[in-house]
Order: structure tokens, then C-alpha cells, then sequence
């Protein structure tokens, strides 16, 4: 296990390199400048050079890449030229948290939602429980979750005036969006558990059970749930990912100071430092997520071990 | 074994939520987030003060070094925080403000401004004349300023174009700190709207003792600036807001009403609304599709900016070349349909480059002065475009080169069409991100464009002189007779002769020479608590003035 997982740290390193360098290259491709460009109409061309140069960005782009990739080494993420003269660390750092704390109870309040949900409509299969279950699963994947956040917003913040309308004032701030980003959760959940319930639910060892006298809760819960975890693990890496980003809308809409606006408005203004900065972050989370998964999974299903074999 | 997967996922889930909640709460204690029920007020003020005010800005607060700043959200702030020689009032005339009073010599050239008595930094120190000269000095130098606005110093100040680029020393800027109480300026020509000038931020003061003590640190957080305005800012966070708090030291102490105003971050328009209704901003600005629904709400309102949006052609562009296929161009839309219907905020049709009410002679605007330079005119539309025609011996394929915000698209598909109806043909639109707009048109890779430029200050030449460059951002436009207009009126000591000079320069590059198509003049509709009185917007500048306003 340890030497799996030292393995899989030397990968890590590899691929957050190679994410970082083609992220550089193609970032520094992108038409226009770092800089208000009406504003920059009205310099000398002297007087934008010198701008140019104290940024750094007069230098061939290689020995940009070079000493940008020195700096990280040493931890330095530079320094924003849309946020100036801000640290680019600094500004991760604040705005984490709001980020992370909608993201991480969309995934709780999704998870146990849909788990809830599959399980209910596989254990009563063709039931009314399992079509309204799928319903609820289509609908969450089709509408889109700004949609549903305006919706809240409106009703619930407005016009029923039970939780807040927007800002991050406390902790009644993050508990709409956090609803609005749980709802695909729940869908894509509640479908996987669905299946992966229905055949667990026709496996030998289920029919075993039964025999053996075992009552219908223990059976979905020490048997059936379990076993139905492993497809729930795989996709829970990707949606961490996406709640991340597709954060973003959400955020706008209830004015949460989180890191997904950052990082689109880093992009729309080139704000080279920021954009590697939250590329690199990301890129890092998505990993160490991925691998905290496939460690899960030897933790879940004895039979799959890793390192030997499974590479 | 089996027992280990669901209960080990909970289990970290549970731990992660735990640590984060654990260090997020320090986080957002820290971060200063404001609420409406704010602590006891400022000492120091004997008028009783009015119930807090929240209002928003509409992107984040990036930037509040003066040296830096650039954006109409820092000047929000700035403005509020910070003060100048002169500040505009609810008619947008400067009026004295750090500055007591100014002696102007006859040749219209030296300013001796007086400051006030007892005029103190929010941490005690006194501001001095020296403040002034420092805080100039900087924001002309391009090593320390990085915002670009180094031409509204340098095109008016003595020396100040050859400090900036280098060829002369700090000393030869005419600008002497004669004593703590005594600044003099020297400009180059006559300058009608220098007064004003000095209300935007670019003149604040810097108090050189403070700004070197924070070293890089300086404006990145509240505690790491010191104020000179009516508010000081308590706390601030770059995307989420500010906390404005009425400043002890200010001068006119008696005079600010208001005791807290917190400024929030939305950029959702829909959000903005939702706030508003929901009684947590006491102001909003309507998106066209909102106006109808609102207009009867006794909170409506609507507002102008001095921002006209335009049609740049690239007179070099192939098949643009020709002045009769643009001025075709030109005379081929109704812009009034595009303001009433389209836009329906507040907006109206240009009928020159200059916005009504930005001012002329000093008793007629200058709009008034010049009349109609554009009026669409569908018959001579189709005689100059077949002329045109004619004379290039082909009809010239066009592609119409826009940013993609949502106003400018619909724009874009209004000219369109009404150059499909009224003259026949098809113009493609291309849509970039601003950026990329940016870009294509510095590089002269484009035949024409929509953009746009808001006014710096109240007087033509803040436009004019933008087309005596002869970039490609301005369509390649290189004409003797313009340059020299432009030239001789920032010469002219007569005030008459002068504003002459500038009616004519309009004439000449809107209709004779068909440099640009003027579009629209920009407006705004929003809803306000009737509560909330005393907020100053001003068209042009710093955008608005929370000194007066007060909440019942």
C-alpha cells in the first residue's frame, strides 16, 4: 500500500507539472493583455513598455515559463495584475472557504439524497417510488442548476423570506446554494445506486441471506447498500471536480465571494498570475482526490488491491 | 471488513467538513464581513446620524491605491474615502473642497490654490501642499502608476510629459508646494475645465510618510490606507464589499449625515433585483427587460451617462476606405428606434459624437451648439452607398467587429438589420470576447467596430483629442486639418474661438470625413428607496458622491 501510494505521489508531481506547463503556453496565446486596454490606448508606446517591463511580460516567454516554474519551487504563485499587487496565494487562501464549504455540503446533502432515493427505487423496483425517483433524477440533470438557484433565490429568499437572498453574511448564506449545486449530485447518484442496488438485489448472497432468516433492513443495510458503494466512490471524484467549477454561476447569482468567479474572471481580464494559480490549485485537488478515491476503494472492496496488478 | 467502506467515507466526510467549518470560521470572522446592524458609530460627529445605507457595485473592488486604480468600482470607493482640491456637486460644478480658494492668473495658465485650515489625515497628520505634489508626481511617473491615467496630469501640467517619459526630472514639473498651505501649478494652455479636473482621483493627495511605510502593502486592505474624505472605510474585501464608516477627521464633519454605509459586491443583475426587493440595498439599476415592468413604481428613476457608443470604421480597411460607402453606412439606421425600443433604459439616439448636456459655451451645451451632425436619412443613405459602389467598381463585403456583452449584441443585430432593409446588403457580425476585440482592432485587423468612450471630464476635448493619435483603435484616421483644429484649441486662450474650434473638429469627423457613426448616448434606469435622499451620480468622473446622502 505504502509503495502504491509513493508511486502515485511521483504521478501526482508529473501530471500537475505537465497540467502547469501546457496551461502556461496556451494561456500566454490568449488575444489581448493583462491591462485595461482603453486606458492603455492612451500611453506612449515608451510608457506602455515600461508597464510591460516591471510586470515581467517583456521577456521571451520561455524565460517567463522558467522563472514562473522557479517561483513555484519555492512557493510563490506571483503576484495578480488584475487584483494589484495582490498575492496570488493570499487570494486563493480568502476565497476558499465559502467555495468549500457550499461544495462540500452539496456533496453530503447529494450523496445521502441520493442514496436515499436509489435504494428506494431499487428496493421497490417498478414501483411508483422507483419512477418518481427518476423523475426527480432526470430533472436534476436536465435543469440547470442556475435555474434552479434563481428559483430559490426568488421564492424562498424573496418571497417566503426563510433564508437569506444572497451576500455571505452567515451561515444561512451558503444553505441555498448548496441546495441548488446538490440537486445534480442527487440525480447522477440516485441513478447509479438504482442500478448497481437492482443487481446487487439479484446476487447469490442476497438469496443466502434471506434464507438465513435475516430481516429486510438488515439485508439492504449490511448487504445490499454497501456493495452498491463502489460505482457511488468512482463518480464521486469527478463530481467534487465539478461542483468546484460549476460553482462559479452559482456564486454570481448569490454574490458568494468563492474561488469558482475568481478563476473565470482571472481568465476574462488575463490575469496571467491568477489564471496558474487557480489552474495549479484545482489541478492539485482534482488529483489528491482522485487518489484519496482509489485508496477508498481498497478500503471498500477487499478484492481489489492495489499496485499489483490492477496498473 | 465490509463493515469499513461506507462507514470510512462517511467518516472522512464528516472530518473534512469538521476541519473546514473549524478554520473557515476564523476566516470569515477575520474577512470583516459586514452586517446591516453596524456598532456604534464614529466619535466626534454632533449632528445625529441617519439610518445605515446599502448599495452595490457591480464587480470587485480591485484595486484602492490611487496609483493604480482605473475602474469606476475603485473610484466609487476612492471618492468617497479620499477628497481633492475641488468636488462636484449635485449640478457638477467643483466646488471648494481640501482647497479653499483659487487665484487664477489672467493669462488663465497659473493656479494658486489655498488649502484649508486644520485639514488632517484620518491618523492626525495634517495634509500639506507637499501631499498634493507627491501624490501628482506619482501618478505621473510611470514606474510607481500603473492605471494609465498619467495623460490627465500630463497633457495639462508644465513639464509633465517629459517627466513621465523620462526626458525631464521631477524638478522641471511646475507644481510648487510653496508652503504647507500653498499650492501653485503652471499649465501649458488655457484649461476651461481644470477646476474639475481636480476632483477625480488621479489629484488626490498621498501622504508620502504613509504610502512608504506600507511599502507594497499599500491599499490592500483598510487599515493600510489613510483617508481624507468624508468616510473611512472600516473594512473591505476585494469580492465581497465595504464597510464605509462617516471619518472623525473630516473637515466638513457636520455635514455628512450618515453614519455607515456598506457596500456590497453583485454582479448578478437578477440578484441585485432580489435584494432590492428584499429590503437589502436601497438602490438598483434596471436591465432593459426590467424597465417596462418597473416604469410605474414610484422608485423609478433614470439617470445619464456621458458614454457614447459609436461605430468606429478603419478608414484604411478595404472597401471602408471609400467616404461614400461610410457615410452610407452612417445615415443607413435609426438610432432612436434603437434607444426607444431596444435598449428602453434611458438610453437615446446620438445625434452627434458629443453627449447631451456636456457643456459648450457655457450657456448652450454643446449639442445644442452643433445640432444634429448624424440624422438617419434613408434615401441619401442608398445614393452615397450606389456612389460609393460605383466609384470602388464593387459593393464591399463587411463584417461588423463587436465585444460580446449583452447590450452591444443587440446593438449589433439592430444595425444589421436595418442595413439589410435599408440598404440592401449583409453585413456579418463578428463577436469577440473585449479582449480579443481589443486585440484585432490594435492590430488593424478589422473593418469596423462598435465600442465606446465615457467622458473624463465635461468638456468636447475629452473625445476630440482621441483621433489626433492615428492609431488603428481609431480607424487609421490621419487628417492635417483635425490635428490642427485639435491643436490650436488647446492653445487658445479664447474661450469663444475655442469651443469654435472643437463644434468644427465634430463636423469634420463625424460628417464630412465619416470617421465614426455615433450610436447612442448612454442612460440607465434604476429603483431607489424613496427613503434614501442625497446620493450625487455624476455622468462623467468619479461616478457618485455619498457625502449628502442620507437614509430616513
Amino acid at each position: 500500500m505504502r509503495r502504491y501510494i509513493a508511486k502515485r505521489i511521483v504521478y501526482l508531481v508529473l501530471t500537475l507539472f505537465i497540467i502547469t506547463t501546457a496551461t502556461f503556453f496556451l494561456m500566454k496565446n490568449l488575444p489581448g493583455t493583462p491591462f485595461d486596454e482603453e486606458k492603455l490606448a492612451l500611453l506612449t508606446q515608451e510608457q506602455r513598455d515600461q508597464i510591460y517591463a516591471s510586470y515581467g511580460l517583456d521577456k521571451p516567454v520561455i524565460v517567463q515559463y522558467v522563472n514562473y516554474i522557479g517561483n513555484i519551487v519555492q512557493g510563490d504563485l506571483g503576484t495578480s495584475i488584475y487584483y494589484t499587487g495582490q498575492d496570488v496565494k493570499d487570494i486563493i487562501v480568502d476565497r476558499i472557504y465559502p467555495s468549500a464549504l457550499v461544495g462540500l455540503q452539496a456533496i453530503l446533502l447529494g450523496t445521502v439524497i441520493g442514496l436515499i432515493l436509489g435504494v428506494l427505487a431499487a428496493y421497490r423496483h417498478n414501483s411508483g417510488w422507483d419512477y418518481a425517483a427518476m423523475i426527480v433524477s432526470v430533472l436534476g440533470v436536465s435543469i440547470p442548476n442556475f435555474v434552479l438557484a434563481a428559483l430559490l433565490q426568488y421564492y424562498i429568499g424573496l418571497k417566503w423570506g426563510i433564508l437569506p437572498v444572497a451576500f455571505w453574511e452567515s451561515y444561512d448564506s451558503s444553505v441555498l446554494p448548496s441546495i441548488a449545486l446538490s440537486v445534480g449530485v442527487i440525480a447522477i447518484i440516485a441513478r447509479f445506486v438504482r442500478t448497481e442496488m437492482l443487481e446487487v438485489l439479484q446476487q447469490d448472497y442476497i438469496v443466502t441471506a434471506k434464507a438465513k432468516g435475516l430481516g429486510q433492513m438488515a439485508i439492504l443495510s449490511r448487504h445490499a447498500v454497501r456493495n452498491s458503494l463502489i460505482p457511488v466512490i468512482t463518480i464521486l471524484g469527478p463530481i467534487v471536480v465539478n461542483l468546484l467549477t460549476g460553482s462559479l454561476v452559482i456564486e454570481n447569482i448569490f454574490g458568494i465571494p468563492g474561488i469558482g468567479s475568481l478563476f473565470v474572471d482571472s481568465i476574462k481580464t488575463n490575469d496571467y498570475a491568477t489564471i496558474m494559480g487557480v489552474t495549479i490549485f484545482y489541478s492539485a485537488f482534482y488529483v489528491v482526490v482522485m487518489l484519496l478515491v482509489d485508496i477508498l476503494y481498497s478500503l471498500v472492496d477487499p478484492r481489489i488491491r492495489l499496485g499489483s496488478g490492477r496498473e | 471488513m465490509k463493515k469499513k467502506g461506507s462507514l470510512s467515507l462517511l467518516a472522512l466526510m464528516l472530518v473534512f467538513s469538521v476541519v473546514l467549518a473549524a478554520c473557515g470560521n476564523n476566516n470569515e470572522n477575520a474577512s470583516g464581513s459586514s452586517s446591516p446592524s453596524a456598532s456604534a458609530g464614529a466619535s466626534g460627529s454632533a449632528a445625529p446620524s441617519g439610518k445605515p445605507i446599502n448599495l452595490y457595485v457591480e464587480n470587485e473592488i480591485k484595486n484602492l491605491s490611487q496609483w493604480a486604480a482605473s475602474d469606476d468600482i475603485s473610484f466609487t470607493v476612492l471618492n468617497n474615502v479620499s477628497e481633492g482640491l475641488y468636488r462636484l456637486d449635485a449640478d457638477n460644478n467643483p466646488q471648494p473642497a481640501l482647497a479653499q480658494d483659487v487665484a487664477i492668473s489672467d493669462d488663465k495658465l497659473t493656479y494658486t490654490f489655498t488649502l484649508r485650515d486644520g485639514i488632517q489625515w484620518s491618523n492626525g497628520t495634517p495634509i500639506t501642499s507637499a501631499d498634493f505634489k507627491y501624490a501628482w508626481l506619482g501618478e505621473m511617473n510611470p514606474t510607481t502608476a500603473t492605471n494609465g491615467y498619467s495623460f490627465i496630469l500630463t497633457d495639462y501640467i508644465v513639464g509633465g510629459a517629459e517627466y513621465a517619459a523620462g526626458t525631464g526630472t521631477a524638478d522641471q514639473v511646475a507644481i510648487e508646494a510653496k508652503d504647507d498651505k500653498t499650492l501653485v501649478v503652471t499649465l501649458k494652455q488655457p484649461t476651461p475645465f481644470f477646476l474639475r479636473l481636480t476632483s477625480l482621483v488621479p489629484y488626490f493627495p498621498l501622504n508620502e510618510a504613509f504610502v512608504k511605510s506600507q511599502g507594497d502593502q499599500y491599499g490592500l486592505a483598510a487599515d493600510k490606507l489613510i483617508y481624507a474624505g468624508p468616510y473611512v472605510l472600516q473594512s473591505f474585501d476585494i469580492a465581497a464589499g465595504a464597510v464605509l464608516k462617516k471619518n472623525p477627521t473630516y473637515w466638513d464633519n457636520s455635514n455628512v449625515k450618515t453614519d455607515t454605509i456598506n457596500l456590497k459586491v453583485i454582479k448578478e443583475q437578477s440578484t441585485a433585483l432580489n435584494a432590492y426587493k428584499a429590503g437589502q440595498i436601497d438602490r438598483v439599476t434596471l436591465a432593459s427587460s426590467d424597465v417596462d415592468a418597473n416604469k410605474s413604481n414610484p422608485e423609478f428613476g433614470t439617470g445619464i451617462k456621458f458614454r457614447t457608443t459609436y461605430l468606429q470604421f478603419n478608414t484604411k480597411a478595404e472597401g471602408l476606405s471609400n467616404v461614400n460607402i461610410r457615410k452610407a453606412l452612417s445615415l443607413a439606421f435609426d438610432s432612436n428606434i434603437l434607444a426607444a425600443t431596444i435598449l428602453n433604459n434611458g438610453s437615446s439616439g446620438a445625434s452627434g459624437l458629443i453627449p447631451d448636456l456636456m457643456s459648450g459655451d457655457g450657456t448652450k451645451t454643446f449639442r445644442e451648439l452643433n445640432g444634429k451632425v448624424i440624422e438617419a436619412n434613408i434615401e441619401k443613405a442608398k445614393e452615397l452607398w450606389a456612389q460609393g459602389v460605383q466609384e470602388l467598381g464593387s459593393a464591399p463585403k463587411l463584417t461588423l467587429l463587436i465585444a460580446d456583452t449583452s447590450e452591444v449584441k443587440d446593438v449589433a443585430t439592430f444595425l444589421q438589420s436595418e442595413f439589410k432593409n435599408n440598404l440592401g446588403i449583409d453585413v456579418a457580425i463578428d463577436t469577440k470576447t473585449s479582449k480579443a476585440r481589443n486585440e484585432l482592432m490594435d492590430n488593424n485587423n478589422y473593418q469596423m467596430a462598435v465600442t465606446a468612450w465615457g467622458a473624463d471630464y465635461d468638456d468636447a476635448m475629452t473625445y476630440m483629442d482621441l483621433w489626433t493619435n492615428h492609431t488603428p483603435y481609431r480607424g487609421n484616421y490621419e487628417s492635417s486639418e483635425y490635428d490642427t483644429l485639435i491643436a490650436n484649441a488647446k492653445k487658445e486662450t479664447d474661450d469663444a474661438k475655442r469651443t469654435d474650434m472643437l463644434l468644427q473638429a465634430e463636423k469634420l469627423l463625424v460628417d464630412t470625413d465619416a470617421v465614426v457613426a455615433p450610436i447612442y448616448f448612454g442612460g440607465y434606469s434604476f429603483l431607489q428607496k424613496s427613503n434614501v435622499t442625497g446620493l450625487i451620480y455624476h455622468p462623467y468622473g468619479n461616478p457618485v458622491e455619498f457625502k449628502s446622502a442620507v437614509a430616513q
